[in-house]
């Protein structure tokens, strides 16, 4: 690639690095899942494979779907957008193009590592220390190219686009760096009860701090665009960031509510879940009504139904989620498949929504040829959407099962068989889901290598 | 307000900063001061090796390490105290059970029944979907059981220890011959339990209840003929006892109960208290003394009163 082409605006190839990126490891991470399913279904097909057993498999699928797919997927729009936003051009290519290349290496080597067994053993940040100082260089880099992009700016204000994406690239550097506790290069934690707090305050704002501010950064963009309106009002806008930066960051002691940890810790928890109502709807109000009497010209755009979707499940998550930190409910739902469930459809029916809708939507304008397929695209929202609303049913259905039969003193062994049929079930959801990754793989592939391209 | 780059950067990390001090340091000042629990010890080198290996192939994943005052299964004579994890790091929580908690799982077995269980749970626990753990090696699934005895700590070890002193006495049993063998099993069941037959009568659907009972619990070691050579057979010494042998020496319906309710501790028969009501007890074990031992006292003298639901 030439420093001309690597430097020339209209490439847009940092964007669509990411994009890429974002589809491969949408492909694998939902193939991890898959298999992981299966493996719950029938654990002696993998027997005597070690790299693919169901305790490595998981954290590479939930690796792969954070930081391989919807993190490049939101962050492909955001290179996209954040220049067209302050009417400049992003700072560096090079830059942005050395970023997705240490992206990819942080996380083929993260599969590899895992795979052979190097953990560190804590969710979400098992990662070992080489890898991670390469995702706290990347996220540097991203901020770095971002701010500059801000300061060469020709127009004078910041969009809330562009409020969000700073802020997640910036707080999820910092906090991931806490979080995996990188001045502890050998084990990556801390030691006892302290581990547990951080390790969760960190946890959770993998969802908070990177996750919910890159989709609400794409929602802000798609949507009043989508629907050739306004944003409805300035003032939600700053409610909703700034309650989502003080409200979200206190609420990690919500997953240790059963363990022994300060209860006044607890208290802010639980107290801060239910306040996360505040930064939620100040963001789906302001959506949602500039979108009021558009929804034909949502509809029309196939990205923009991806991030109207993904805005839905914002909702439903978000409530459910404000439930979950209520110490009688979790009586119920901890532990069991009523957190995975929730978990998939944070991650994946608002998140991955969002980002797959961020995708469709910036890639024919970046490109400035039209999307390849738009029947493919239609096809794989609704093996995503399908796939997601199944899980969020079947895995709902057993957790209840299981919290409530071990409310009842049933052992686990003995509800293993109660909830056999649902893993089969969830196994045949996921099938769609990777049958939608790999179309929507093909279908971004094929849109970004258009011969037409070469002149748009 | 006006948004310019300063009040987002520098805004937004003051707030982050705001927030570390009072979610993470300020209670850090408290939770680091934690002083071990009465049922602390240092882990051995050995049980340090064996917690990476349950680190690196996920068992976390499946297995909390924290039990809660409203838990009922495996270890839950013990709610999880702070002072129990000052030599964690990481600490182990756990956020998910697709199998049990594991913080007191130390003693729950012998070491043999684990060898078992990690080359192929399915061999010891027929329904399992926990993944075989064959491909780490005999070594290491030595050092990975080690680990696993000893969570618990000072509880682990005195269980321990007593499933150490039983395996003693039950190898010496068994290599006495058959005899010796099931003498002494019959002697370890309390004498009451003894001369108590069956109480309710065999029938067609309790012999069904009870077979469905031994596929689910009892297959993988006893066998499907329950000659004792299942799966799990050539892991386990004393192995699992062959039925047929019990013909003719005496072996009640109490016996039979009191066996499986109570485990036989220092061999890898496990107690099923927790898993099967008494009604499937009664069946197992009269599905057991009908197909295998080809001898049923059921609704034997002495018999009470008849219970409602007999036909
Ligand atoms: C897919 C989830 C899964 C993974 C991964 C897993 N287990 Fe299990 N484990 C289970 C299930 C389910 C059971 C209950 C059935 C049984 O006993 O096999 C269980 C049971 C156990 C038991 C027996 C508890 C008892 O006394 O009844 C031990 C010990 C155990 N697991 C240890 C481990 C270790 C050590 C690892 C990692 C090397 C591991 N497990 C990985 C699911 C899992
Ligand atoms: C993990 C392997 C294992 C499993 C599973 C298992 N057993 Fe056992 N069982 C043993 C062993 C080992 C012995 C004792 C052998 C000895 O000491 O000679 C034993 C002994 C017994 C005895 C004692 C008989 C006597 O005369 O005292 C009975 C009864 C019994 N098992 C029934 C069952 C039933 C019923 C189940 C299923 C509900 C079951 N076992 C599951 C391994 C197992
Ligand atoms: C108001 C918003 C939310 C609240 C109050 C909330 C609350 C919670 C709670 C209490 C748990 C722990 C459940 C338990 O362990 O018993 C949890 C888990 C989880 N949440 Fe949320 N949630 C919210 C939104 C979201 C969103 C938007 C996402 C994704 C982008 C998300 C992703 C997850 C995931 C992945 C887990 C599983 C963590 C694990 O591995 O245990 N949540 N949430």
């Amino acid at each position: 690639m030439s420093n001309a082409m690597a430097t020339s605006p209209e490439k847009h190839l940092t964007a669509r690095g990411f994009c890429i990126t974002s589809a491969c490891w949408m492909a694998v991470a939902t193939f991890m899942g898959l298999l992981g399913a299966i493996e719950l279904v029938a654990p002696d097909l993998t027997e005597n494979l070690g790299w693919i057993v169901f305790g490595r498999v998981r954290p590479i699928h939930v690796n792969l779907v954070l930081f391989g797919f919807v993190t490049p997927g939101l962050l492909s729009a955001a290179y996209y957008f954040v220049p067209k936003l302050l009417r400049t051009r992003l700072y560096s290519e090079k830059l942005g193009l050395v970023t997705v290349i240490t992206w990819n290496l942080a996380l083929v080597a993260g599969v590899a590592t895992l795979a052979a067994g190097l953990s560190q053993g804590r969710e979400y940040a098992e990662l070992i220390w080489p890898i991670d100082m390469a995702i706290v260089i990347a996220f540097g880099l991203i901020f770095f190219n971002l701010i500059m992009t801000v300061k060469q700016r020709n127009e004078p204000l910041l969009y809330v686009s562009v409020w969000y994406v700073l802020a997640a690239a910036l707080l999820t550097g910092v906090t991931f760096a806490l979080g995996n506790v990188v001045w502890q290069p050998d084990s990556g934690a801390l030691v006892g009860i302290p581990d547990a707090i951080l390790l969760w305050f960190y946890g959770h704002n993998i969802f908070g701090l990177l996750l919910t501010p890159l989709s609400a950064a794409v929602a802000y963009y798609v949507i009043p665009r989508a629907c050739r309106a306004p944003l409805y009002s300035h003032t939600l806008s700053l409610l909703g960031f700034w309650s989502l930066i003080v409200i979200y960051t206190h609420v990690g002691t919500h997953h240790l509510l059963q363990v022994p940890v300060p209860t006044w810790l607890k208290v802010v928890a639980i107290v801060d879940s239910i306040a996360m109502v505040i930064p939620v709807m100040a963001f789906l109000i302001n959506i949602w009504y500039t979108a009021r009497g558009k929804l034909g010209e949502v509809h029309a755009d196939v990205g923009a139904k991806f991030v109207f979707t993904g805005t839905i499940m914002y909702f439903f998550v978000s409530i459910q989620g404000s439930m979950m930190a209520l110490p009688q409910v979790q009586r119920v739902t901890h532990f069991n498949n009523w957190v995975v469930a929730h978990a998939h459809i944070g991650v994946l029916g608002f998140a991955g929504m969002i980002a797959l809708g961020g995708l469709y939507y910036v890639l024919p304008r970046m490109t400035g040829k039209p999307l390849y397929s738009r029947f493919l695209a239609d096809l794989q929202y609704w093996l995503v959407l399908i796939g997601i609303s199944g899980f969020a049913i079947v895995l709902t259905i057993v957790g209840l099962i299981q919290g409530n039969a071990w409310l009842n003193g049933e052992t686990v062994y003995r509800v293993l068989p109660e909830i056999h049929i649902y893993y089969i079930t969830r196994a045949s959801l996921g099938v769609m889901i990777f049958c939608g990754a790999l179309i929507g793989l093909f279908n971004i592939a094929k849109t970004l290598l258009a011969p037409s391209g070469e002149n748009a | 307000m006006n948004m310019t780059p300063k009040a987002v950067v520098i805004g937004s990390l003051m707030v982050l900063t705001a927030v570390v001090l009072s979610v993470i340091v300020l209670p850090y000042a408290d939770t680091s001061k934690t002083t071990a629990s009465d049922i602390y010890r240092p882990r051995s080198a050995d049980e340090a090796a064996g917690r990476k290996i349950y680190i690196a192939n996920g068992c976390v994943y499946c297995h909390s390490q924290s039990i809660r005052s409203i838990d009922w299964g495996l270890g839950a004579e013990r709610i999880a105290q702070a002072g129990d994890y000052i030599q964690d790091r990481p600490i182990l929580l756990g956020s998910e059970r697709s199998g049990p908690d594991l913080s007191q799982e130390g003693g729950e077995h012998p070491d043999d029944w684990h060898r078992g269980h990690f080359t192929n749970p399915r061999y010891t626990r027929p329904l399992s979907i926990m993944p075989a753990f064959a491909f780490l090696g005999d070594a290491a699934i030595r050092v990975l059981t080690n680990y696993v005895q000893s969570l618990g700590f000072k509880n682990a070890d005195r269980r321990m220890a007593r499933q150490r002193r039983w395996k003693k006495s039950a190898v010496t049993a068994y290599e006495a011959g058959p005899e010796a063998n099931v003498k002494w099993l019959a002697d370890h069941v309390p004498e009451g339990w003894r001369s108590v037959p069956n109480p309710y009568p065999t029938s067609a659907a309790g012999l069904a209840r009870g077979h469905k009972i031994y596929q689910d619990f009892c297959l993988g070691c006893h066998g499907p003929v329950g000659d004792g050579m299942g799966p799990a057979q050539p892991h386990l010494y004393p192995p699992p006892l062959n039925f047929t042998i019990l013909k003719g020496r005496g072996i009640s319906g109490g016996i039979l109960y009191y066996q499986i309710m109570n485990g036989i501790t220092g061999t890898a028969m496990p107690y099923f208290k927790r898993e099967l009501e008494s009604e499937k007890i009664w069946d197992v074990g009269d599905y057991v003394a009908v197909y295998f031992i080809n001898q049923s006292d059921a609704n034997g003298k002495p018999r009470g009163i008849d219970a409602a639901y007999e036909p």
